[in-house]
């Protein structure tokens, strides 16, 4: 009753019609938590500012093998070349706790890729996010909502001639306006090296 | 996707291109120093064509270093070993019980293991085998520490075929000591596990709980366990399972299952090891089906346009919590102020005055508008009046370096005494054994005007100072917002307040018709005057208790004997008023005195002690940052209460939810640290912590996870039964101690 009453008080006192409360642990299917984090550059860049574009989280670190793998073979690259970048966002978001923005500039620099690379070595918005791996996956839809979490494909091994890759799957079935098939599955790799 | 087969086939040729594959090798090179060593090993020197033998790898890891289980949990990889062996078939990999692995933090939990580990296999030579048989196995592990080395080794080694099979008397001691850790299936361990699962189906993206029982075919008790004893399999649909030892042989399933479970029932599947270092352990395979899946559909409502895509987490939290002052506007906290303030009428303090005035109403409603407006204003005054004045003494009290709350004036045994004789003169005056007013006409049935409508002030001052210790929901951070905001903000928020007390009196009174449903006057009327009158008696009995706390058995009995002055000087005044001339005026003299002795010699609470008082809440801690640190450090939720004796509100969440059975047995369960922090009297460390957590009072109840300290859960000042017992198991985790 009371919780019901706060949230029709604050939809009020907001003036809006239809209240979409970002949650403060990720679900698929729910909204994404928001944040903002600075990339390697220093620039800010938050959730809410992406609204109409399909944002694609991918929680990494430059010295796990399994990231290193996955940019030797360029896989997040070309899976974002396959996109049309108008449409689409893609964060890279490293949650190691000895990063720092000089560390991550220097990688991208290394790898020759575009998107930022948001700095997170609190570890805060990884764990808001439930992000256990390096690569650990997010796709989050036009409107905020959380689509996809999981792994980048399914082959953790790396030995797999045709690998399906899951985040191109889902941000094709939110293009084309499907459902995705599979909307979570187990993330691999390393952990993520949270402060602790 | 070119580029992943690419590097894969890389990967591939230069592990199997490692001439030439020895029975020994290393492997995840870290800084040139190989982290794990393997060597394929078999338990016979020689083999019979047709007979069976065991092979398999024996790991040895750095220190520190460790490999993965088949469900590696969280992160990393599993261990993966796979055979080529003409000639021989090889069955399933054996997997002896693995370890738990938690970062510092447990946000992160892994399985595998340390040190050295056989990963073995039952292998059966060919009827046709000859001469010498060519073993190999390729390895693919994940070996980590705080950074993880992939790990490819290619093992190779022959094994002579011989007339008779000869077994190697070292390996096959490693053999059985492996053997020994392997879970043992059911059937073969003469033990029977049965699950009874709380809910018909599983709800996909929601919680499960359930029962596990755990008994030997021969009836003999079973062993204790240790922590870790339960590892499940990675099982789909299912995000996170996980058991808690409740007795030998009982344990506690809980789980979550995923958003976009499979409709097929989901199995209970893992590994239990029974036993502790002392009484030896005995490992089992579980595999039980859990319960078919109801897809729930999660409602995910797109903002509207126009609007901020997400709302900051900040105020996300509040509408969980149900409003944490930080980030609140002021036009919100008015908002709350204001409803919070009319909800105060229905609270139990504030119930008997409002009674009073309805009743009080019903009188007036026969006579003209005007004088109802007239009364009704005087209500409202005496409600904003006192609430201006409390908002005064709240800034003059912080102006001198104290810090305040919501009730605290109920902190001060002279308050409290002086309510209390406020509250049995109220009711010997409806007892009708003095009057207030001028004169005795009131008698005759005719309202003297302004009389009443001093009358009315009075009342509204009683229901602001009765109002407080009954912390109405929203209210709690609305005040919380006002205590901690500017001069100006304060006085808005308690007129607000008062406004919003006033509101269903006044509602009343403005709205045409609803004065006339109103009973007519007569008789009874006398009678429910005398009525309110005990109800009032029983809030003073309350008070009386409040006493108690703050000053112990001695004030109650100083109390006492002020109220019987109070009750003499009320009736001296009774018989006074029936009088006239110096009669009256000596009658009135001699309340006055009594009043004033009683008042001198019984009103002494310096250095009495507070009587220590059992809560209705066994197994409770004094609350101590230390203790909670500590608690939090051992891995248990923590339940913080903040509560008062004079605060109603507290005491009814108290006895309705947290004394109740399953509560406890909730808490218990989960092993909850409960403490209490009492802010009866004045204590600063308590006040700072309501500060914290953007509220000027109590109740407070806050629900801390040891897996996540920085951030506790705020619960709602009504607390339910589901509210409590969900808050504690999302705190514990659906997998406290088992995965």
């Amino acid at each position: 009753m009371k919780r019901v009453l706060t949230a029709v008080m604050l939809t009020a006192a907001l003036g809006v019609a239809g209240p979409a409360f970002a949650a403060d642990t990720a679900e698929v299917g729910k909204p994404a938590p928001a944040f903002t984090l600075k990339d390697e550059a220093g620039k800010e860049h938050s959730l809410a500012q992406y609204q109409g574009k399909i944002v694609v989280l991918e929680w990494t670190n430059p010295d796990c093998p399994f990231v290193q793998r996955h940019y030797k073979a360029d896989t997040m690259q070309n899976t974002l070349k396959g996109f049309d970048g108008q449409k689409v966002v893609w964060l890279a978001v490293d949650s190691t706790s000895s990063n720092t923005p000089d560390k991550s500039a220097s990688w991208k620099k290394g790898e020759g890729f575009t998107y930022p690379v948001l700095v997170d070595a609190e570890g805060k918005v990884g764990k808001t996010y439930g992000a256990k791996t390096t690569p650990h996956m997010y796709v989050i839809d036009e409107k905020g909502v959380l689509r996809y979490a999981g792994a980048i494909d399914d082959d953790p091994r790396g030995k797999n001639a045709s690998a399906v890759n899951h985040v191109k799957t889902a941000v094709d079935s939110l293009l084309t306006g499907k459902p995705v098939p599979a909307a979570t599955t187990e993330p691999y790799g390393c952990s993520v090296k949270y402060k602790s | 996707m070119s580029g992943v087969l690419l590097w894969g086939l890389v990967v591939s040729a230069v592990a199997w291109a490692e001439p030439p594959a020895t029975a020994t090798g290393t492997g995840a090179p870290d800084e040139g120093n190989p982290r794990v060593e393997a060597s394929l090993v078999v338990d016979t020197s020689q083999v019979k064509p047709g007979e069976s033998f065991r092979v398999g790898v024996r790991f040895r890891m750095d220190p520190g270093w460790y490999i993965y289980w088949k469900n590696p949990g969280d992160s990393g990889l599993s261990t993966q070993v796979s055979w080529d062996a003409p000639g021989v078939t090889v069955g399933e990999l054996r997997w002896p019980f693995p370890s738990t692995f938690r970062t510092p933090d447990g946000f992160i939990v892994t399985h595998g293991y340390k040190e050295e580990v056989l990963l073995f296999a039952e292998a059966r030579a060919s009827q046709q085998a000859t001469g010498s048989l060519t073993l190999s196995a390729a390895v693919d592990a994940l070996v980590c520490e705080q950074r993880c080395v992939p790990a490819e080794i290619l093992l190779s080694r022959t094994l002579p075929v011989g007339a008779e099979t000869v077994r190697d008397a070292e390996t096959t001691t490693a053999f059985d000591a492996a053997q020994a850790q392997v879970p043992r299936t059911l059937e073969s361990s003469g033990i029977s596990v049965a699950l009874a699962l709380d809910e018909e189906k599983l709800k996909t993206g929601q919680p499960f709980t359930g029962i596990v029982t755990v008994s030997a075919s021969d009836g003999k008790s079973l062993p204790a366990v240790e922590p870790d004893f339960f590892v499940p399999e990675r099982i789909r649909g299912i995000t996170r399972m996980g058991l808690t030892s409740e007795a030998p042989g009982r344990f506690r399933l809980k789980g979550d299952a995923a958003p976009n479970a499979p409709k097929e029932a989901p199995r209970f599947k893992g590994v239990l090891r029974l036993g502790t270092a002392q009484t030896g352990y005995q490992s089992l395979e579980v595999d039980l089906p859990l319960a078919p899946v109801e897809v729930v559909p999660v409602a995910a409502k797109a903002p509207p346009p126009g609007l901020p895509l997400m709302t900051p987490p900040a105020v996300a939290a509040q509408v969980q919590a149900g409003g944490a002052a930080p980030g609140m506007s002021l036009g919100l906290a008015l908002l709350f102020a204001f409803l919070g303030g009319a909800l105060l009428n229905l609270m139990p303090c504030v119930f008997p005055v409002l009674a009073l005035k309805a009743y009080g109403f019903t009188r007036m409603a026969q006579e003209d508008q005007k004088h109802v407006g007239v009364h009704a204003l005087a209500y409202t005054g005496g409600i904003v009046g006192t609430m201006l004045l409390l908002a005064g003494a709240v800034l003059g009290v912080r102006a001198g370096g104290h810090s305040v709350g919501w009730g605290f004036q109920f902190q001060e045994p002279l308050f409290v005494a002086a309510i209390c004789a406020v509250l049995v003169a109220f009711a010997l005056n409806l007892f009708g054994v003095f009057h207030v007013g001028a004169d005795g006409t009131a008698l005759a049935g005719k309202v003297d005007a302004s009389s009443g409508v001093a009358r009315s002030v009075g009342e509204g001052v009683l229901a602001v100072v009765l109002a407080t210790p009954c912390s109405a929901p929203m209210m709690g951070a609305a005040v919380g917002f006002a205590f901690a905001a500017g001069p100006g903000t304060v006085l808005a928020i308690f007129i607000a307040l008062g406004l919003g007390l006033a509101l269903p009196f006044c509602a009343l009174v403005l709205v045409p018709g609803l004065a006339k449903r109103l009973p007519k006057p007569g008789v009874w009327m006398e009678r429910a005057k005398q009525l309110l009158g005990f109800a009032l008696l029983g809030t003073a009995v309350w008070l009386v208790w409040v006493m108690g706390g703050l000053a112990g058995v001695d004030g109650i009995g100083r109390l006492l004997a002020f109220l019987v002055a109070v009750a003499v000087g009320a009736w001296l005044y009774g018989l006074a008023q029936a009088t006239e001339g110096t009669r009256r005026l000596i009658g009135v003299g001699a309340a006055v005195v009594v009043l004033a002795a009683a008042g001198g010699f019984a009103l002494r609470f310096d250095g009495v002690v507070p009587t220590a008082r059992a809560s209705a809440l066994s197994a409770a801690q004094p609350w101590d940052e230390a203790a909670v640190a500590a608690a939090l450090k051992a891995g248990q939720p923590v339940f913080i209460d903040f509560t008062a004796d004079w605060c109603l509100t507290c005491k009814f969440n108290e006895r309705t939810v947290l004394a109740r059975e399953d509560v406890r047995a909730a808490f218990s369960r989960h092993q909850v640290a409960f403490f209490v922090a009492d802010w009866t009297r004045r204590d600063e460390r308590i006040s700072a912590k309501l500060g914290e957590h953007g509220r000027a009072g109590v109740p407070l109840y806050l629900v801390i996870s040891p897996s996540a300290p920085e951030r506790p859960e705020v619960l709602p000042e009504l607390l339910t039964v589901d509210i409590v017992i969900q808050a504690v198991q999302r705190a514990a985790g659906p997998s406290a101690d088992a995965t």
